[in-house]
């Protein structure tokens, strides 16, 4: 049976207004929504849907929303899933920074926020520390990020960096073919 | 106006295509457009960082829409998160007819294993320019050290080992630890 369109809107929006602090609680949200409350999709598909969102450009919570509308009505359910997600942050962001002008000369809120603010290092360092065990596995790797690093610090462009990256991964895979071919 | 509607939809349509490994991924972009242009301050981006932490969401996509509330207001929010969501959808949908066999490409998987430190490295510019700009104040010299935020620093590192990876803690502490010592004058 089809899933109707109002049911997907209603499951994402619960999905974008329940998920904080990061990407990385949205599988077992997921689990819990889609999985055991609607029985929409199995939990093991939830797991290889994160693994490629992982794979992909773009935000991961956002591209598992638009894989579980794609699977439940093709284009339109994946249109509504990633409509309904984006919708309460949206809101909330809105409704936040229109706030947040207004109160930031207050003495407290300045001082509020100078600790908040020296809070967000340490959450940049946790985000690091997360890929960096990912990311790091080998002495290229580890060679590639001091590269990558360097050339930062030199501001060369982000988006070519990305680009170069790209390119490297495809070119040292053909390496690897053109080896293995031979032996 | 238009041409700066023009260019925040372009930017965000680049963070969109070019974002790979998490939220703080597109970090590096936001804080090349605070660089580039003059839509928002340095400051205004780590505010935006907290901010985007402690509200319901993906982190990234609240960033970028903060992001585009601060350049063109409502509007500005609008085209920054259907820019950055345009490539998402497109390439999503196009990749889930062949998602079984997507993740294990060999071609995927050597992408990903240059892509994965180059995401980690940019990462890590960012937060040592914040460092730089929060705890150095924008200079190399001893003298100009915060101390009041290194020891603010200090104790939310230790706290890393006890409280796990929930930002509103962080938040609240490092909150808390200011207002301590801003009002009773430690």
């Amino acid at each position: 049976m089809l899933v109707s369109l109002f049911e997907i809107f209603k499951a994402f929006f619960k999905i974008g207004a329940i998920l904080l602090g990061g990407g990385y609680v949205i599988v077992p949200i997921m689990n819990d929504e889609l999985v055991k409350k609607r029985n929409w999709l199995s939990s093991d598909e939830v797991l290889d849907y994160y693994c490629v969102s992982q794979c992909l450009s773009g935000i991961i919570a956002i591209n598992m929303a638009i894989l579980v509308g794609y699977k439940l009505r093709k284009t339109r359910g994946a249109f509504v899933s990633l409509l309904a997600m984006t919708l309460s942050p949206f809101i909330s962001i809105m409704l936040i920074a229109n706030a947040i002008e207004l109160i930031t000369n207050i003495p407290f809120i300045e001082s509020v926020f100078y600790g908040v603010n020296i809070a967000v290092i340490v959450l940049i360092y946790l985000a690091i520390k997360d890929i960096w065990n990912k990311s790091i596995v080998d002495k290229l790797s580890a060679l590639w990020f001091l590269l990558i690093f360097l050339l930062s610090v030199l501001k060369i462009n982000p988006v070519i960096l990305i680009l170069a990256s790209i390119l490297s991964g495809i070119v040292l895979q053909k390496i690897k073919d053109i080896k293995n071919a031979k032996c | 106006m238009q041409n700066v509607s023009f260019l925040l939809f372009f930017e965000f349509i680049k963070i969109g295509l070019f974002t790979f490994g998490g939220g703080y991924a597109s970090l590096p972009f936001l804080y090349r457009i605070s660089e580039i242009y003059n839509w928002y301050s340095y400051s205004e981006l780590t505010q935006m960082i907290a901010i985007s932490g402690l509200t319901p969401g993906p982190i990234g996509l609240n960033m970028s829409t903060f992001a585009g509330f601060k350049t063109l207001g409502i509007t500005g929010a609008l085209i920054a998160g259907v820019g950055l969501i345009l490539p998402m959808f497109v390439i999503t949908t196009q990749v889930f007819r062949i998602y079984r066999k997507f993740s294990d490409n060999k071609y995927v998987n050597s992408i990903l294993y240059f892509l994965r430190p180059t995401s980690c490295a940019l990462i890590t510019y960012v937060g040592y320019k914040l460092v730089y700009s929060l705890i150095l104040k924008n200079s190399f010299s001893l003298a100009n050290i915060d101390l009041k935020a290194l020891f603010i620093l200090l104790i939310l590192f230790i706290c890393t080992l006890k409280i796990g990876r929930n930002p509103v803690k962080y938040m609240a502490i490092g909150a808390c630890i200011s207002l301590l010592i801003n009002y009773i004058k430690l």
